[in-house]
């Protein structure tokens, strides 16, 4: 007898814009307000223009290893756009965008990445977890947020950001696993920028596509263009209505595209072709978000410029202010370490102050 | 980075007959990588805002120009570095170099003296190197170093048997009340081959039966008096290391042979140190056979919570006033000192009456 | 008084905690429904109901991660890893995680988490499940590492944990879990953390160690006063932080050291310890320390498990040979 069909599954693809910034249908109702796409476009240049400073903050050697989002501004500025303000958000460490869209300070990123503690003591958003590095650790801390929000029946969702090598990481399965068996309000997305260092998609996961690993954990898995900033705001957005309405968790895959390097301290060059990357430039977000906006008269190229400048400024201020903060006492190791301080390791604060004191 | 000299991008013809720009934003940075067609510079001109793609793949040497500059088309915009560059291998911080540090040597040292016993050898002034050890592998030991001083450091601190022997005595002494009474038992009937401490032990069973208030538990706390049933009996055992006090379990139901077998492994554990830490507790009532040794009559040390402990002398001939004169009898000296916080002079001297009788009589009575 | 086993007032603790705080919950494999393999959480479900008692599925990192989150939203979990042979499968999470969340967040997210796991042999139990790892976390700034010896601290020690607004570790010693009973009041009252326990105090030797070693240390020191020699027995309870002044008043007493743990010889816990008396109490040692402890091998399996596990007389031969130093 043939095998009977028990789980057939298809995964969804949404798009908005081609290319060319185009409308390939009717766009969703949010874009119908020409302030909300502008702000979203906004969002875009001021992400882009942080990523710009902070690049050259590290090669003049003001600031540390930084990892740049060139290109993958709609994933994060989309994404932000689509939370509620009590939504919790746990990113990797790529989405600048959608911290500085909820509320974190450009001065509190450059601080991270400065090497400063304070810099994850958000002023703004202060339930979203900080920058995570340790690739996907941060999915069951998400799940874990999602579970208390649950737990307590508030109308709140968890957003986890994390990118394609992510997905091959068991704490993003144990996670995603969890979600669906205890249908946590939690709304997984894939940054999947093609690249994870040096290992391209291709050789990071068989599987067609890695919404589909949704299919394992039994929730709904979808992908979309990473480079529609008004598909990945729809997307987010539905998802994260349904999740908050109890309807259980989504995995969405965000397909964009790295056009940077890692890092500051890596150099793609030794592993993929300029030309494969040239190939990118002209599907990048920010310039089909222009594209369908100045076809629709919405944004003039005065309105570019000030927005330029405007970013550009806020940046500068910014890297000013971080320049100019002292950086904390040493003491700040130890009195953040526990509630207060054990008795066995004040004899250890007192050494290393006597230790600073004494250095200078 | 080694670079050669770099190419220089100027800024290229943007069309319309437009013949310079103003740089409103730079998109890329000194030392980015950039690829063809990606975007440097966003410049203004007459016109529009115009973004100027990068003709070629590079590392960005240098922009030349600052925002908010104009240039001519023409003139140079930017500069690439070129050659081969070094591989900075990391991915992420900056890997620096460190020179090699040598390591101390090593300081050899011949004496062993374990680090307390030379803090008092410095505090007393010793010179550990003439000092003999006589610990293991002939570590120096803090004796030795106080033998070396002379005789100037008096004493020695006490421990093990020696100690615990001086903090039992101190505690029986800050709470005891002690009396003592004494007699002296004829025990010229006695055979050759009798034990005394066989004949003791009896003795003490038979006292105990006909006065129980010598074979008591005292609490102070109470206070509290707990007469025993059985007698768990400490025999006092003069040890090299000291004194050692094992405890006969139900003396009082021990024949003759049994307490001669039993009191003989008692002793032995006692002198080869074998004994369990069980042995030593539990004594309802305490001998101590120090006559043995010499001596006639002692006033003893009642530990709580006994209430009694009795001493035998050394047993002597002594002339005794019999029937029709006087003869040479064998006596043995009895000294009972007790608790009079719980014993009366009555119950205490009833005691050794009875134990006096028992030791008078020729043989022991096996009948438990 | 009751008198309870040390899994029993571990179940008190839990139950009193949950009780107090409704923050408080319990969350592991196999503990809601079944109690708990070793009934830990026995009852718990029944009592606080499903919300509060939460069965997972099979997942390790994801139980920790998953508390940290929870923790970081206020709640109070109490993650149980089945065994500690299980635990290691989240250290990346405590250790890169759990323990940091606050410092590095500079006090704006804490972590008020307690993971609990039974460690130790001696149950005579498959392989994996008699690891004594304590010095894979005791390393771990930010992260208490708790192990109690008793039922009495076992109750109170685990409700510090649970009420202590930082990570704790804390490690059950499964051969203790029924091995004896003692008197408890189940009254709410916490033991400290960060501090050493002279559970017998003595002039001539200190016995220090922790988990179900402590009462092969209890026996070697009775029988140690039989040779007239009184030994200092302290408990250590809180790994890290360590009061190693505890340690050092004790030893300056005594001039003699020996550490007893179940756990490898080479960068076992003790090693801290020994090198703690080496750097700060050094003039006060007659003796070389010793140290007690299970050998640099992999645990044996059942069969060879009792010569390796520590227990008295290896105890009582190095305490011996301390002793021959004066």
């Amino acid at each position: 007898m043939a095998p009977s069909q028990t789980a057939p599954f298809g995964i969804p693809c949404v798009q908005y814009l081609d290319v060319d910034g185009r409308p390939l249908g009717p766009l969703p109702d949010f874009a119908s307000d020409p302030d909300a796409l502008r702000a979203l476009y906004r969002g875009m240049l001021r992400t882009r223009a942080f990523d710009a400073k902070a690049v050259t903050l590290q090669r003049t050697g003001r600031l540390g290893t930084f990892a740049s989002s060139l290109g993958q501004e709609a994933v994060a500025v989309g994404a932000a756009a689509a939370m509620q303000p009590d939504d919790v958000l746990a990113p990797s460490f790529r989405e600048q965008g959608a911290q500085l869209w909820r509320g974190v300070t450009p001065v509190e990123l450059l601080l991270y990445w400065a090497g400063d503690e304070r810099g994850s003591d958000f002023s703004g958003p202060r339930e979203d977890f900080p920058i995570c590095v340790p690739v996907a650790s941060h999915a069951p801390h998400a799940a874990g947020v999602a579970l208390a929000l649950k737990l307590r029946r508030e109308a709140r969702a968890v957003l986890c950001v994390l990118g394609d090598g992510a997905t091959s990481k068991g704490d993003f399965y144990e996670a995603l696993n969890l979600a669906g068996v205890w249908r946590l309000p939690l709304v997984v997305l894939i940054n999947n920028n093609q690249w994870a260092i040096s290992v391209p998609r291709a050789a990071q996961s068989a599987a067609e596509t890695l919404a589909q690993k949704a299919i394992a954990a039994g929730i709904r898995g979808e992908q979309v263009d990473g480079n529609d900033v008004i598909a990945v705001r729809e997307c987010v957005a539905q998802a994260l209505t349904r999740a908050r309405a109890g309807k259980g968790p989504t995995l969405i895959e965000a397909l964009t595209y790295r056009l940077g390097d890692h890092t500051t301290a890596d150099d793609a060059r030794r592993y993929r072709d300029d030309a494969e990357v040239s190939a990118r430039w002209p599907a990048e977000p920010v310039v089909r978000m222009r594209a369908y906006l100045t076809a629709r008269n919405l944004w003039s190229h005065a309105d570019e410029e000030q927005a330029l400048e405007v970013a550009a400024a806020e940046m500068d201020q910014a890297a000013d202010v971080c320049l100019a903060t002292p950086p904390q006492p040493l003491s700040s190791i130890f009195d953040y370490l526990f509630a207060a301080l054990p008795a066995p390791l004040a004899a250890q604060r007192a050494a290393a102050l006597a230790q600073e004191a004494s250095d200078g | 980075m080694t670079a050669e000299p770099a190419r220089v991008f100027n800024l290229p013809d943007l069309g319309e007959g437009l013949r310079e720009a103003e740089i409103v934003a730079w998109h890329v940075t000194e030392g980015d990588h950039v690829v063809e067609g990606q975007p440097l510079v966003s410049v203004e001109t007459d016109k529009a805002l115009v973004e100027i793609p990068s003709p070629r793949a590079g590392r960005v040497a240098k922009m030349l120009v600052p925002t908010h500059a104009r240039l001519a088309v023409g003139a140079p915009l930017l500069a690439f570095t070129e050659g081969t560059e070094a591989d900075a291998g990391a991915v992420v911080g900056e890997l620096p170099a460190t020179a090699a540090r040598a390591l101390p040597a090593a300081a050899a040292s011949k004496t062993r003296a374990a680090p307390a016993v030379r803090a008092l050898a410095r505090d007393r002034g010793v010179d550990l190197s003439i000092v003999a050890g006589t610990g293991p592998a002939g570590a120096i030991t803090r004796a030795d170093v106080e033998r070396a001083r002379g005789a100037a450091a008096p004493g020695e601190p006490l421990r093990g048997v020696r100690r615990a022997m001086a903090e039992r005595m101190s505690q029986a002494g800050a709470a005891v009340v002690p009396a003592t009474v004494t007699e002296e038992a004829d025990i010229s009937a006695w055979d050759a081959a009798q034990q005394p401490m066989v004949r003791l032990v009896r003795a003490l069973t038979a006292a105990c039966t006909a006065e129980p208030a010598l074979n008591a538990g005292f609490d102070a706390a109470g206070p509290r008096r707990t007469l025993n049933e059985r007698m768990q009996l400490g025999i006092a055992v003069d040890t090299p290391d000291g004194l050692i006090v094992p405890v006969l379990r139900d003396a009082d139901r021990l024949g003759a042979d049994a307490l001669g077998r039993a009191l003989a492994a008692l002793t032995d554990a006692a002198l080869a140190r074998t004994l369990a830490p069980a042995a030593l507790r539990g004594a309802t009532i305490t001998l101590s056979n120090f006559g043995a040794i010499g001596g006639r009559f002692a006033s003893l040390v009642v530990v709580p919570p006994q209430v009694a402990i009795l001493g035998a002398g050394r047993a002597h001939e002594q002339v005794v006033r019999v029937a029709d004169g006087f003869a040479a009898h064998r006596m043995l000296p009895l000294s009972l000192t007790f608790d009079h916080r719980a014993v009366t002079g009555g119950e205490a001297t009833r005691f050794l009456m009875a134990v006096k009788a028992a030791l008078e009589r020729p043989a022991v009575a096996d009948r438990l | 008084m009751a008198e309870v086993t040390l899994v029993e007032a571990i179940n008190r603790a839990m139950a009193r905690a949950m009780a107090e705080d409704p923050n408080v919950l319990v969350l592991g494999e196999d503990v809601g429904r079944d109690g708990g393999v070793f009934r830990a959480t026995d009852g718990l479900l029944a009592r606080f109901g499903a919300e509060r008692v939460l069965d997972t599925p099979l997942a390790e990192a994801m139980i920790a991660g998953v508390s940290i989150g929870m923790a970081a939203q206020g709640l109070r979990p109490v993650a149980e890893i089945q065994f500690m042979g299980f635990a290691y499968a989240t250290i990346d999470q405590m250790l890169n995680h759990a323990a940091r969340l606050r410092t590095r967040t500079r006090g704006r997210l804490t972590c008020p988490m307690v993971l609990r796991t039974p460690c130790g042999g001696g149950i005579h139990a498959p392989e994996h499940h008699s690891e004594s790892g304590e010095a894979c976390f005791t390393n771990i700034p930010g992260l208490r590492v708790v192990i109690p010896s008793s039922p009495q601290r076992g109750y109170g020690l685990l409700l510090a944990a649970i009420r202590d607004p930082d990570p704790v570790l804390f490690l059950e010693p499964t051969r203790l879990y029924r091995a004896f009973r003692e008197p408890l009041e189940d009254d709410g009252a916490a033991l400290p953390l960060d501090r050493c326990f002279v559970l017998r105090e003595g002039a001539d030797i200190t016995l220090v160690g922790w988990g179900a070693i402590i009462q092969d240390m209890l026996a070697a020191a009775e029988a140690l006063q039989v040779d007239g020699f009184t030994a200092e027995v302290i408990d250590v309870a809180t790994l890290a932080p360590l009061d190693a002044e505890t340690v050092l008043a004790s030893v300056a007493k005594t001039g003699r050291c020996v550490i007893c743990h179940e756990a490898p010889l080479t960068g076992g816990f003790g090693a801290e310890i020994a090198a703690r008396l080496a750097g700060e109490g050094l003039f006060s040692l007659l003796a070389p320390v010793e140290r007690v402890t299970g050998w640099d091998t992999v645990m044996p399996l059942p069969r060879l498990e009792a010569h390796y596990i520590p227990g008295k007389d290896r105890i009582l031969a190095a305490a011996r040979r301390a002793l021959q130093h004066g």
